[in-house]
């Protein structure tokens, strides 16, 4: 699993970590139950779960973009208050500024930390490498695949020297071509940065193909179902018979969740 | 915003078409100048109206000149443009920090909204008699009239480009280390909103250009207004004509001024 504790990455620690909401007409949702777990630094660890299951809810907890409900996350010692530039998060939709060119969208981040000019310059220059993406500098994203747009939040992303790296279904929106080579990068980018990384999925091929460790969570609420370490070697090859075998086993615990949270949607939409 | 009459899909684009796309526009004009002359010198030729009433495109460019040469239309159209520039700064300057704050700020938005809807119907130009008793007719009243024509579209427009910035693009930026609502502001909401304040002041520049005529029409010594209804006493509908022609020859340049602005600073054109 994790070879040796990497510089620059920390752990994560949730305690009781709990999210609800209010509702308009005064009901209370609970998105999370009470969850604990611990994440090493430096361990790749994939969340899966059925839609609405609140995982894209504890992410946001996670992040501090939203405020916990009970309980806390830590990130080394300190408690989670408030989004934070030392925890990165990669968007779904990319959430690149579309008034910045691609280079403009790395730096910002940069210049946020208070790097001169120049710094800032050499820094996303040298992501946007990482990445491929350097003749790109001076486009907008618009004029980017979304396969592109994804790869410089990416490099937004890393170039901040995050010590935990949060990603909310980032390859969700592309095809499934661009989805296998960006996976293949990001492991390769992992690899050599060793961030902390908390990512959440509905596939669960990505979730084996990525993963230190899988935590599938069940239908609203959200709680942890089972967390199961994944220890084949890189890269994986999803169709040998091992890799086949954790398939077979995180879908026989999702498909009893995946059947609660449709009858659960479909009383949702009767009223 | 791209312009629809350029070209579309893959056709490389080099200084040269651009050029040409320029040109082809400015013979556009031309020709819709010339069309108007020609009904106009039609209409003059088979009707034959007194000249009080139509005069002929040839009268009416002599006496453009004729006015030109004197002074008094140059001195007319910088009364105008200086009411305009002075009343449309000061709605630039209220109602782009009110629409920031509608925009963002849920409560006030909630108190405000109403007595925005309430104001909003009522044409600026409603306003002119209580200008004229409030201010008289010294530049207050006409400035007024069009600080109530110019505030209402930059305001709506400020307050949906600040309401409708993509929640995701305010979590990245806090996630990249936008701390307080300051710079928050200052590297997210101020330039994800700009195209839509941008569209909000070239509207309001045109509803105070169009306000300001009104308002000299019935309350003024000086201005196209005043040119126009005071050739109307005279009988000198050739006066009438330069205003009118010269209130559409600058309506026309201010809008190439903003386009230029919106090509410039807006991200969502080019």
């Amino acid at each position: 699993m994790i070879v040796a504790t990497p510089a620059g990455a920390k752990p994560l620690t949730l305690r009781g970590l709990a999210k609800h909401y209010a509702t308009a007409d005064g009901r209370v949702i609970e998105a999370l139950m009470p969850i604990d777990l611990d994440i090493a630094p430096g361990e790749f660890l994939v969340v899966v779960g059925p839609s609405g299951c609140g995982k894209s809810t504890m992410l946001n907890v996670l992040a501090g973009l939203l405020p916990p409900s009970a309980g806390e996350a830590r990130v080394g010692d300190e408690p989670v208050r408030g989004p934070d530039i030392d925890r990165g998060m990669v968007f779904q939709d990319y959430a690149l500024f579309p008034w910045l060119d691609v280079i403009g969208n790395v730096e910002f981040g940069l210049e946020r930390k208070g790097l001169g000019r120049r710094e800032r310059r050499e820094v996303a220059v040298h992501y946007l490498k990482m990445v491929g993406l350097a003749e790109f500098a001076n486009k907008r994203p618009r004029e980017l695949s979304g396969g592109m747009k994804q790869r410089v939040a990416i490099a937004r992303t890393f170039a901040t020297e995050p010590s935990i790296i949060f990603m909310d279904e980032p390859f969700g929106a592309l095809d499934a071509l661009t989805r296998r080579h960006l996976q293949h990068e990001l492991l390769r980018i992992w690899q050599q940065h060793r961030k902390t990384v908390v990512f959440i999925t509905h596939s669960v091929v990505e979730a084996i193909y990525l993963a230190d460790r899988v935590v599938l969570m069940t239908a609203r609420p959200g709680r942890i179902k089972t967390v199961l370490n994944i220890d084949l070697p890189h890269p994986r090859d999803p169709t040998s018979d091992e890799f086949r075998d954790i398939e077979r086993r995180i879908y026989s615990d999702l498909d009893e969740e995946l059947t609660k949270s449709f009858r659960m949607e479909v009383r949702d939409i009767a009223g | 915003m791209t312009d629809a009459t350029e070209p579309a899909g893959q056709i490389p684009r080099g200084p040269g078409l651009q050029l040409r796309n320029r040109l082809s526009k400015l013979l556009r004009y031309f020709y819709a100048v010339a069309g108007v002359v020609a009904v106009w010198w039609a209409v003059v030729l088979i009707a034959k109206p007194h000249m009080s009433l139509l005069p002929s495109p040839w009268l009416t460019a002599q006496t453009f000149i004729q006015l030109m040469a004197s002074g008094e239309l140059p001195k007319d159209a910088a009364y105008s443009v200086c009411r305009v520039l002075a009343a449309w700064s000061l709605a630039a300057l209220v109602a782009v920090p009110l629409g920031f704050a509608m925009g963002r700020w849920d409560k006030l938005a909630s108190v405000l909204d109403p007595v925005v809807e309430l104001f909003r119907p009522i044409s600026p130009l409603a306003w002119i008699p209580l200008a004229i008793l409030w201010f008289g007719i010294d530049e207050g009243g006409k400035v007024f009239v069009i600080f109530i024509g110019a505030f209402f579209p930059i305001l709506l427009n400020t307050i949906a480009g600040a309401r409708n910035i993509d929640p995701v693009l305010i979590s990245a930026g806090r996630i990249l280390g936008c701390k307080g609502d300051a710079s928050l502001f200052r590297k997210v909401v101020l330039p994800a909103s700009l195209p839509q304040v941008i569209v909000g002041l070239r509207i309001s520049f045109g509803t105070g250009w169009a306000a300001i005529i009104a308002a000299e029409l019935v309350a003024a010594r000086s201005g196209l207004g005043y040119l126009i209804s005071n050739g109307m006493e005279v009988l000198r509908s050739d006066f009438v004509l330069v205003g009118m022609v010269t209130i559409g020859i600058l309506g026309v340049l201010f809008d190439a001024v903003f386009r230029w602005v919106d090509r410039r600073y807006n991200w969502m054109s080019e």
